[in-house]
Formats: structure tokens, sequence, C-alpha cells
């Protein structure tokens, strides 16, 4: 797993931010793990959550309901490949799935916990949100036309972005680009050194 | 929640602008062209008489695919490309993943650099509002609250221009701080240069501009009947709307929501500054515009205790390698942007470029309402509640 | 001289020439208030306002605009109807002609003073209401169509506390000529925006609506900010109707200046010398009027329509029956 190992203690890099040795946030991380029975994984400010997918919506349900997490943010996925078309591929192996992301916050503190779980990589299907919370309804279209995920139960599963007539899934990383296809990347370097000294008014021909 | 027959759907997206007159109901196609300044967004409406019901909204005219353009870039590269995500106000789009950058490496951004990037977002933040102060009562109708607000709007244009060289698009952060001005990399030049002279006087004196049309716009626009009869109680959001469908930003505060990611976030040092958070009643119309009025008062008291209180001198930049990695994590950094929260997942792998970025843009989750608000509303007011969300397509779309 | 006296001793040829001279100010009027606009509107938004035609002053900006409209292609849509859509300008343009006629402009000088001056100037601008319905159903263009009943409704609507407005001031002065009722605010001598204060409003309020001009221009403005009933005209057509508002805005101005501000008459100045400055009187009162007009425009957003219905239904037409109640009663106490 690319990830940061999960014991660590936030990291002071934030401005104005001196936050003493026990983590506020690491209690708050571990609360809710209890309340959904989740895995939770304290890194860089962020607290995430991981679930398994067939108690996807009942964990957010217990999130809007229970732990005051009332916002919806964003749902999206990662698609974990260790091939890919475009872009550099992952500097270790990792097991191939599809993962989903979901972050929700509450309105009074800015709390904010993301909520993931893993799908299969070739069919990756889970139950829509869109009962706990409204917004996730162009979130998973968004998702559904980017990764392929298959959310069941969603009300209208067309495209949000792509036209209709699109086919592919763009996001993964199976999905080249086409320009890079045409003309490849150049690489780390892909603009020429700047010369030690440039021409100037006493040396016009340097 | 409204069950929008997919076949149905498609089919109004690939009509024409052909209308068919029925007797009861008709199918109007607002857009994709607008004349406003929101963009390409297109509204498929039918219409009963003067009411709407069953409004669609097609987005993507404007889809970029910055996720997957993010995949196969630098992350100095990336911050070239991200401003322009929500055009109007440029700026402030690169903070938050500037901010998730440097959190990853962990970076400590010196003083002087962040108080440069706060007094520019929020120069960026006046930008956007006043935008809306101008076009908001333009598509209701009054042509002249326009011409005051674009005039103090070009003031403060001008000053992000002197310091970053961009009005809309500046590309100023760079990873651990801000560009030094005037061009660093510059090989006779070794030294790094600053803010311009003078810039801290005219950001004042900007400012006190920017207050005094403030009060020009209040006289024309607030005690105004008409202007009051078409906004309050026009578009009202109930707060449970606002939580469950993530609207975020100067909609969720006139909504009567008392929450700002500026007070709870600490992506850059607003802690040390005086400011207040308006807050709005019932989540109409009016209370949206006076919001976003509030808000530019606020900034520009920010601004002013900012330009004070500024260390001065001091490096712009944490030492980075000249080739950036970014080591293996993941965060989530989200700010209180003009339009709402923005937000970026930065997924890292340690190269050189992100292995997933997800970009949050307040816009998307604004305008994912419109399909609950604009049911059974009379066709003069969808125009008006669409004006008061104040959304930009290259936000919605990316 | 005595040659010209004689010529126009002759009736038709004085008919000839106050045709003539009506058919000349109509766009001279327009030229002069649409300039007007044009700068007054710079300056209330710290703009210059037109600038190059003709000088610094840019007083050619609309005589070249008239000749631009003049040598554009005349565009008709396929499915038009041909006469309807042709006659509709027509229509709009010829009522304010038909109206400058029986404004006095001086003691003796009106074209036709007629003795329903009143009732002949109302029922004439209502034939503008038909103009605008038959250009937007010509237009095959539902959107036009919208645009033109929409309108309709609004200027049927506004026609009533127009008239009911007046009926105050025809009972203050006893007759419908309007030489007769600027007479009678000389005699009085009172110019009757005084006494007839709301019924003055009212007037004002509903002859905005009759040219839908902001805050009234719905019908203009909300068909997707295309031009409503006028969409589909190009060319000279468009040109009748550009002519038609801002002469309309003189002639409704006109009307209102004659009936409540005392037309060519000022206090204290003697009948011999209105003869010929009554013209310059009548003209810098208007000119007031328009240049309300004008700040109203550029200061208020519109209404919406059901807004707009309901201010002229539930309170101009039961505030100008009050009035009428109310100046009948003083009248016959009194």
């Amino acid at each position: 797993m690319t990830q940061s190992p999960p014991e660590s203690e936030t990291v002071a890099s934030s401005p104005g931010d001196t936050e003493p040795a026990v983590d506020p946030l690491r209690e708050f991380a571990d609360s809710v793990a209890d309340a959904v029975n989740g895995e939770a994984i304290v890194a860089f400010d962020t607290v995430k959550v991981k679930v398994p997918a067939d108690r996807w919506v009942d964990s957010l349900a217990i999130a809007r309901d229970h732990l005051g997490l009332v916002f919806f943010s964003w749902l999206s996925a990662i698609d974990w490949a260790n091939e890919t078309q475009a872009g550099d591929p992952l500097s270790e192996e990792v097991e191939e799935r599809v993962e989903i992301l979901a972050t929700v916050a509450d309105l009074s503190e800015g709390k904010r916990v993301t909520f993931s779980t893993d799908l299969p990589h070739e069919t990756p299907v889970i139950d829509s949100l869109v009962e706990v919370y409204a917004g996730a309804n162009w979130h998973e279209r968004e998702a559904h036309e980017m990764f392929g995920i298959d959310f069941r139960g969603h009300p209208n599963l067309s495209h949000l972005y792509l036209p209709e007539s699109f086919i592919g899934t763009p996001l993964r990383k199976s999905y080249p680009l086409l320009s890079r296809e045409v003309k490849p990347w150049p690489g780390t370097v892909d603009v020429e050194a700047m010369p030690e000294t440039g021409p100037s008014t006493e040396n016009p021909e340097a | 929640m409204t069950t929008i027959d997919a076949d149905a759907v498609r089919h109004l997206a690939e009509a024409q602008v052909s209308v068919e007159l029925q007797t009861e109901e008709m199918t109007l196609n607002i857009g994709p062209q607008h004349p406003s300044t929101h963009g390409v967004l297109r509204l498929v409406a039918r219409v009963d008489g003067e009411r709407a019901f069953d409004v669609t909204p097609v987005i993507g005219y404007m889809h970029r695919g910055y996720e997957k353009l993010s995949e196969v870039r630098t992350y100095p590269q990336i911050t070239a490309l991200i401003n322009r995500i929500d055009w109007v106000s440029g700026y402030a789009n690169e903070i938050p993943f500037v901010v998730a950058a440097e959190k990853l490496m962990e970076l400590e951004v010196p003083e002087r650099a962040q108080y440069i990037r706060l007094i520019l977002t929020e120069m960026a933040r006046i930008s956007s509002h006043l935008m809306f102060l101008a076009a908001y009562p333009l598509e209701l109708g009054a042509g002249t609250p326009l011409f005051f607000s674009l005039r103090e709007r070009e003031r403060v244009l001008d000053l992000i221009e002197s310091v970053t060289g961009g009005r809309f698009h500046p590309n100023f952060n760079r990873i651990g701080g801000v560009k030094p001005a005037y061009g660093s990399g510059s090989t006779t030049r070794k030294q790094s240069q600053d803010l311009p002279a003078g810039f801290l006087a005219e950001a004042s004196d900007a400012m006190a501009r920017v207050d005094a049309v403030c009060d020009q716009i209040e006289d024309l626009v607030t005690g105004n009947e008409i202007i009051l009869a078409r906004t309050k109680g026009v578009g009202i959001i109930p707060r449970e709307v606002v939580a469950a469908y993530g609207v975020s930003g100067p909609i969720m505060r006139a909504s009567g929501v008392e929450f700002d990611l500026r007070k709870t976030e600490n992506y850059l040092p607003y802690d040390r500054f005086d400011f207040e958070i308006p807050v709005g009643q019932n989540g109409d119309c009016w209370d949206r515009w006076w919001v976003r009025f509030q808000e530019v008062r606020q900034a520009v008291r920010i601004v002013q205790q900012a330009v004070d209180d500024i260390p001065p001198s001091g490096p712009l930049q944490a030492k980075v390698p000249k080739v950036i990695k970014v080591p293996a994590g993941e965060t989530y950094v989200r700010a209180e942007n003009p339009k709402g929260e923005m937000g970026y997942y930065l997924v890292s792998d340690g190269g050189q470029g992100p292995y997933r970025l997800k970009i949050r843009s307040a816009s998307f989750s604004n305008i994912s309402i419109l399909p609950w608000i604009l049911e059974g509303v009379l066709v003069p007011d969808i125009i008006a509640i669409m004006g008061s969300l104040d959304f930009v397509l290259g936000d919605v779309d990316r | 001289m005595d040659f010209l006296t004689d010529l126009f001793a002759n009736p038709w040829v004085a008919l000839g020439g106050k045709v003539l001279l009506v058919a000349v100010m109509v766009p001279l009027l327009a030229l002069l208030l649409g300039f007007a606009e044009l700068k007054l509107s710079a300056k209330m938004q710290a703009r210059v306002g037109p600038y190059f035609a003709g000088g610094r002053w840019g007083w050619a900006q609309l005589i070249a605009d008239g000749v631009k409209f003049f040598q554009k292609e005349d565009l008709i849509p396929e499915d038009a109807d041909r006469p309807v859509f042709k006659m509709a300008p027509i229509l709009v343009l010829m009522s304010t002609v038909a109206l400058l006629v029986v404004i006095p402009f001086g003691p003796d000088l009106v074209f036709q003073d007629l003795s329903i001056g009143v009732f002949y100037a109302l029922a004439i601008s209502s034939i503008g209401t038909i103009g605008v319905l038959m250009a937007g159903w010509s237009s095959a263009n539902k959107y036009s169509l919208m645009g033109g009943l929409r309108a309709a409704g609004q200027l049927i609507a506004y026609e009533l506390p127009l008239v009911l407005a007046v009926v105050g001031v025809v009972i203050m002065a006893g007759t419908m000529s309007l030489s007769g009722i600027v007479e009678a605010q000389a005699n009085a001598p009172i110019p009757y925006f005084i006494p007839q204060a709301l019924g003055f409003a009212i007037f004002m309020i509903a002859t905005l609506a009759e040219l839908t001009r902001i805050p009234f221009d719905m019908p203009i403005a909300e068909s997707e900010l295309v031009m409503g009933f006028v969409t589909e005209y190009s060319g000279f057509r468009f040109l009748f109707f550009f002519l038609a508002e801002y002469a309309n805005m003189f002639t409704m101005s006109a009307i209102a200046v004659t009936l409540f501000l005392g037309g060519y008459w000022l206090p204290g100045i003697p009948e011999s010398t209105l003869a010929y400055a009554g013209p310059l009187i009548l003209a810098a009162k208007v000119f007031l009027l328009v240049f309300a007009m004008i700040w109203f425009r550029w200061t208020f957003p519109r209404f919406r329509e059901d807004q707009l219905q309901a201010l002229a239904w539930k309170w101009l037409i039961p505030l100008a029956l009050v009035n009428i109640v109310a100046t009948a009663a003083f009248k016959v106490i009194f």
C-alpha cells in the first residue's frame, strides 16, 4: 500500500499549527471508526476510515445521523493499477482495485472524514448513496462515467460530463491519452537547459 | 427526488433549438449560450405557461479533463493549469493544491510568503464578489451597478497583475512559498525580487476605494423596492438541503449556517486577523446577495490588517530541491474559495506528479441543487435564482 | 411673403405642409432624444458615451446608425405572414405620429385642435398595441410570440390607469380639448400636477409601462434576452420601432406636460410672448420628464410580469378611481 504508516501523528507542516502530542484528530478518528466498525487512518491532517463494501451505505448513514457529519463534500474513486497507459507507473506493486472515497463533514467545527472502501478492479459495483445524501447523485454519475463503477439503486446513471455516445472510462489507468499516443512524452526534462551566461550588452555573441 | 427517465433525458439532450408549442407544456432550452458570466450551461426546462417544472441541467460543455491531465504533469506544471478552474478568482484555486503538496513534503512556508498568499487570496475574493455585485443586478435589469463595481475591480486586478504578472491566471504559487516577483529565473540577476515598490500603499488605497464603491452600490441596490420584490422570498434553500447537497460558501451562509473554512482550517494564517462571518436568515436570493456584499467589506478589512502586519522582509520560498518529488501519502486540503469550498485530494506515490488528484470544486455541488430548487418556479425567477448562485462553468466542469 | 401666405391659404397646401412638418419632426425628435439617452446614461455610469462619430461630442452617432439601418438587407422570415409583418412597424410609428397632431405647441400652434383631444390621444396611442401584437404574431418565431403576448398583456393592463388618471384633469378643466386644458390651467392659474398629484404619478407610471421601458420592460428583456416581439425585424423596419419608441417618449411626455404641467404656459408670461416662446417652454418641460424617464431606466431593475400586473390592477386602478371620485366631489362642493 502506498500510504504512510497508519499510526503517524499529524505533522506541524501548516502555518500557525501548534498541535500537542496527544492528537484530538486521532481521538476523533478512533471514535468514528468505532461507530462504523471500520479502520481509521490519520495522516497529514486527514482522517480516512476504511469500511467493507457491503456496509458502505450503513456506515455513511451512521455518520450522518449519529456523528454529526451531515455535509456531503464529494465522492470519487482511485484506480489502483500496476500498469498505466498515461503517467508514471506505481513505484511498488499493489493489489489492483478501485477504491471509492466519500468525504463528509460537519457544519460546526470543520471536522471531516473520508470514508473509503475497496471494490474489485474489473467490475466495481456498490450501492448508491443517494438515499443517505441527496448530493451524491451527480458525484456518482461522474464516478460512473469516469471509472465505470456501477451504483446500484441510483435513479439515473447517465453521463454527466461526457456526451452520451462516448465510449470508455477516461480516469482509469488503462485509458490512454490520445495526444500521448501521437507524440511521445519527452520525459522529465522537456526543456533545454538555460545557458550559463546569456547574451548581454557587452557580449552579444555569447 | 424526481425520477427522470434516462431515455427522455437523452432525447432532450439531443434536441435542437426547435420548440414544440403544445397547448399544455413547452420544452424550453435555456442555453448553452448565456448572456451572462456563467458560461455554457444548458437547462432543459419543461414549461407550463409561466411555470417551469422538471428542469434538467446539462453540463460538461467545458470539461477539460483536469484530473486526467494532472496525472501526466509535474507539480509546478499543475499550478499553471488549476488557476483556470474558477477563472473569476484565479489565485484562490492554487492555494489548496500547493498547501496539500507542502503538507506531504512537510514544508514550513515562510511567514512573508503566507501573508502575500493571504493578501492575494482575499483580493481574489474581492474580485470575484465584485463581479457578482456587477452582474446580478444586470440580470435583474439594473444596468448601473455594473459600471461602478467593475471600475473598482479593475483596480484590484491591476494590483494582482503588478505582483503576479497575470490578472486572472497568476500561476504565482510555488511549492514551498510564492514566486519571487519579476523573474527569479533570470541568469543575470541572481537575487530574487520581492513585492513591487509601493504595492502595500496602493493596496491600502484600493481597499479604501472598494469600500467606497460598496457604499455606492448599497445606496443603489439595498433600499430598492423592485430588487427586494424580485429577490426576497425567491429561491429559498433550507439548511437540510444545503447539507445534503454539499452546497458551500456564501450560499450556505445565506441559509443560516454559520460556518467558514477560514476559521476552521489552517491553510493560511487567518487566525491572526479579525473579521466576521456574515450569516443570512432566510436563504433566499436576497440573503445570498447580502452575504457576498458583506464578505467584500470583511475581505477589505482583512487585507488592510494584513498590509499593516506583513513582516517587512523575509524569504519567499522554503528550501526545495530543483526537481520536486512529493513523498508518498494522501491528504485532503480544503479552502474557503469565493464560490465555496474548494478542495484537493492528493494521492502521491513519491513521483514528480500526483498519482491521482481529485478536485472538489464548489460550483459543481452548488448547482447540483438546480433540479430541486427550480421546481415549480416562474421563468423570470429562474434567471434570478441562477444568478444568485454565482457559479462559473469552469468550476462546474473542471 | 404674400406669395407664401396666399399659397398656404389653400387648405390642401396647408394640409400638405402640416403633414410634411410632422413627418420631419418625428425622426428629428427621435434623434434628439436618443442622443440624450446615450449621453445621459453614460454620465450616470461614469462613462463618456458616443465619442467618435462627428467629433468629440459624438453627435452624429445616431445619424450614422440611421444610415446603417437603411443600408441593411431587408430580411423577412420565410414562414412570416408578409403583409402583417410589413404593416406592424408602420402601425406602431403611425400611432405616434397621429398623437403629435393634437399637442398644442403654443396658443395657436397646434396641427389640429380637436374638441375631443384627450379622448383621441388615448385612443390613438392604443393602436400601437395592435401593432405590437401584429409584430409578435407574424414573426413566425415562438419567442417573438411569447414576447408579443406578454407585451400585449402589459400594454392593455396599463391602458386603464392611463385613461382613469386623465379623467380627473378633464373634470377640473371642463373640456377634453388639449388647448382648452392648457388655457384652463393658465386661467386657474395653477398647473394641474399640484391638485392632481396622484393622477400625475399614476399617469407617469402608466406611461413608462406603455413605452415598455425599465422598470416595465419584461416583454423585451425576458425572452432569453432576444428582443421579444422585435426579434425578427432588421434594417429599416427595426428603425421604425426604434424611432417609434423615442418619438413616443416625446409625445407621451408632451401629453403629460399638457395635461399636468401647464403645456406651453408659464405663469407671468404674456400671451403674445407665448406665441413664439411656447414651443420652447413645452420642449423644456418635456425634457424634464424625459430626463426622469432616462434616470429611472438606469436606476431600477425590471419587474416580473406578475408583479407588474399586480401593480396595475391592484394599486393603480383603485387609486385612480379614488382620485376621480375625490376630484368630482371637490368640483361639486367648491
